[in-house]
């Protein structure tokens, strides 16, 4: 029984790391439709400035994390300026902007990953922070692990309630049901946009910074990431902050006890099984309403 | 109109420009290509292990004058492409080098499967390659008279394992192996290798290259208690299953990881006190010689790093490999391919002589992390420390 515990945590666990690596994407593909397939590239960029306070400066990963956040938000919205406002303007439809903005993705992706390549080269990079296990209830986790669990948590809840009870979150849910008439009401969607936007990109930092604690970093690793991320939030129901933690804690767990029962190997085609189930049953996800 | 004469005016210029230069280049310097990975996937190895030891070798030739071919030095020209790790850029872009570029050698690219993609075109167009980065039986059952492996193969490696582990004492094994050519065909050896000294397998088990969490294999394989661990796995899942196995307690008398514990960002990202006393795949360090000190100062001078235990010696024993032919034969590719298949080398990582293809001379190794260097425990006459056993609890 208590392996059994010991299993369902761990796939808890890494279904907190899927829902933290989502949860950026949500708001900009979710929320705006703006499909950035660049996301595991700000991911990336995140990782890459935390692996570099701490090593350079000798910064605490951890304090560095609003950094992290303030200048991805910041670079955020310069983004958007450059590159989104146009389309987002001009777009007939939530249809055009995802096409267009897909494409806009593509480019940044290769332009910021071989930036990447260029400032810091192709190597490896990494370091050790709070890599030593605790014991809770008999079982060891990782307390690196278990932090990035808390903040998945504490994140989605947080994002729930910003949505859904305060009056930013109604504006961003009516802007997002219908720009025109947002602005009819007064909320000013020539803000807004970007701001939200700029949160996506924050959080995609904020995400790279903390599996910058788990994982090594390379310049390339942020793709394999976006492709996760799109999983977490389609199964999860597009926009739905809780979708995104319970849809990442469901493949987590699936993939868990999968590994356990059957053989690691299969672990895509149990994550991908999972999506093609929930999907043929509710297309719009778990938490779609 | 003006415009236009101007454009015509430059292009036969480029073109008469074009057909002089080869008539100058004949004297000029050596021209060497190689596709490698310098993006993508691939790329942190490629740039670990292999190109790192062209550019060291092309360098330091340079400033000694040159390569001597036929009584003449003369400089030698790298033209290094990135293959983006794509198999199909690296393939259109080694066969460019040879047909359309006409280099006069080529350099392997990065890894078993970029070898085993390019191995056609060396015996199609009979460009000798002497490649660091690629093992397995299936390489060499190409029977490819212009391929030549300088890596041990699994069988050697494994066989080495189970001695080592035999000599120690070890009754029972778990092992872990990634789903990859490199980890099936390991896997395979090792069984066999256990079987033969009377080592029981308790537990082996596959998984994928990108997985991010191995904690279920992890407490199932603990829970069956073996003596040591063996870890046929990639750079990723080396440093996942090391990091799981401390958080999970996970304490084997034997710890052993393959491709990647022989990266000094294996020590750095762990913690020099966590690998403490990990095994794992190699084939050298800088205490092995005086020569494989300058080597690694060197190394390190250049690119403010240090070469990898196991990859980047044997790039660098090729390409002393290659000078050496160069500067016996010539540049006639034909008699290269034939002074590398025929000549017993003597290079940094000890004697390297080919028999069908493959290195048989180096044996296989294993290596183990003591106190920040990654010390060659296994064979007794190329060890360079004694094989710390059993591995003390993680820290």
């Amino acid at each position: 029984m208590g392996l059994w515990l010991e299993v369902a945590a761990g796939g808890l666990i890494t279904g907190g790391i899927y829902a933290v690596v989502a949860m950026g994407l949500n708001l900009q593909y979710g929320l705006m439709r703006i499909m950035n397939i660049s996301h595991g590239e700000f991911l990336m960029v995140g990782a890459y400035f935390t692996w570099w306070a701490h090593t350079v400066w000798r910064v605490d990963p951890l304090v560095f994390l609003p950094v992290v956040a303030i200048v991805l938000f910041v670079a955020g919205l310069v983004i958007y300026r450059l590159c989104f406002r146009r389309i987002a303007r001009a777009a007939a439809s939530a249809e055009v902007v995802e096409a267009r903005s897909l494409l806009i993705g593509f480019g940044l992706m290769f332009t910021v990953q071989n930036l990447a390549y260029l400032v810091f080269g192709a190597d490896m990079r990494g370091y050790s922070y709070l890599a030593d296990p605790v014991e809770i209830a008999g079982a060891r986790f990782g307390q690196n692990r278990l932090l990035v669990f808390g903040f998945a948590v504490a994140a989605s809840l947080a994002l729930l309630a910003a949505l859904r009870y305060t009056l930013f979150g109604k504006a961003v849910r009516a802007m997002m049901q219908s720009p025109t008439g947002a602005q009819l009401v007064g909320i000013d969607t020539g803000f807004l946009h970007p701001a939200v936007f700029g949160a996506g990109i924050a959080l995609a930092g904020v995400a790279g910074a903390l599996l910058s604690m788990i994982y090594e970093i390379t310049p390339g690793m942020g793709e394999p990431y976006t492709v996760t991320a799109l999983i977490v939030i389609t199964l999860g129901g597009l926009g739905s902050a809780g979708g995104c933690l319970l849809g990442g804690f469901l493949l987590g767990l699936v993939e868990a006890f999968g590994m356990y029962w059957t053989s690691a190997s299969l672990k895509m085609l149990l994550s991908y099984s999972v999506f093609i189930g929930v999907l043929l049953i509710r297309p719009k996800g778990l938490f779609a309403r | 109109m003006q415009r236009n004469w101007g454009l015509k005016a430059l292009g036969v210029l480029a073109l008469a420009v074009a057909s002089i230069a080869p008539s100058i280049a004949q004297d000029g310097p050596v021209r060497i290509g190689y596709a490698i990975s310098r993006t993508g996937p691939f790329a942190p190895g490629a740039q670990m292990t292999q190109e790192p030891a062209f550019i060291l070798w092309a360098e330091q030739v340079n400033a000694a004058g040159g390569l001597n071919v036929k009584g003449k030095k003369r400089k030698i020209e790298l033209i290094g492409i990135d293959d983006r790790s794509e198999v199909e850029t690296m393939v259109r872009t080694v066969e460019k080098l040879m047909t359309t570029d006409k280099v006069d050698l080529i350099l392997p690219p990065w890894g078993t499967g970029m070898n085993f993609a390019v191995m056609p075109l060396l015996a199609k167009h009979g460009y000798p390659v002497l490649a660091p980065t690629a093992t397995g039986r299936k390489l060499i059952e190409m029977k490819n008279p212009y391929f030549f492996p300088l890596l041990q193969q699994p069988d050697r490696i494994m066989r080495a394992l189970a001695d080592m582990l035999a000599a120690q004492g070890v009754k029972t094994v778990a092992a872990i192996y990634v789903d990859e050519l490199f980890g099936l065909e390991n896997i395979g050896a090792l069984e066999d290798a256990l079987k033969a000294k009377g080592i029981k397998l308790v537990e082996k088990k596959s998984h994928p290259l990108d997985v991010k969490d191995l904690s279920p294999v992890i407490n199932d394989i603990k829970s069956k208690n073996p003596d040591a661990f063996i870890g046929l796995t990639y750079p990723p899942d080396t440093f996942l299953v090391t990091g799981q196995s401390k958080q999970l307690g996970f304490n084997p008398k034997i710890f052993y990881t393959a491709v990647g514990s022989a990266f000094p960002i294996y020590r750095d990202k762990m913690g020099a006190a966590t690998v403490e006393g990990v095994m794992g795949i190699g084939s050298w360090n800088a205490k092995v010689s005086a020569e494989s000190k300058t080597y690694f100062d060197a190394y390190v001078k250049r690119f403010q790093k240090e070469p990898d235990r196991w990859g980047s010696p044997h790039a660098w024993a090729g390409m002393q490999i290659l000078q050496h032919a160069i500067e016996k034969v010539g540049l006639d590719r034909k008699a290269i391919r034939d002074y590398i298949a025929n000549t017993e080398h003597n290079t940094m990582i000890g004697k390297i002589r080919f028999q069908n293809g493959e290195n048989v001379t180096t044996p296989g190794m294993v290596l183990q992390w003591q106190k920040g260097e990654f010390e060659v425990v296994w064979p007794k006459d190329r060890a360079t420390a004694k094989p710390v056993y059993p591995k003390a609890a993680w820290k």
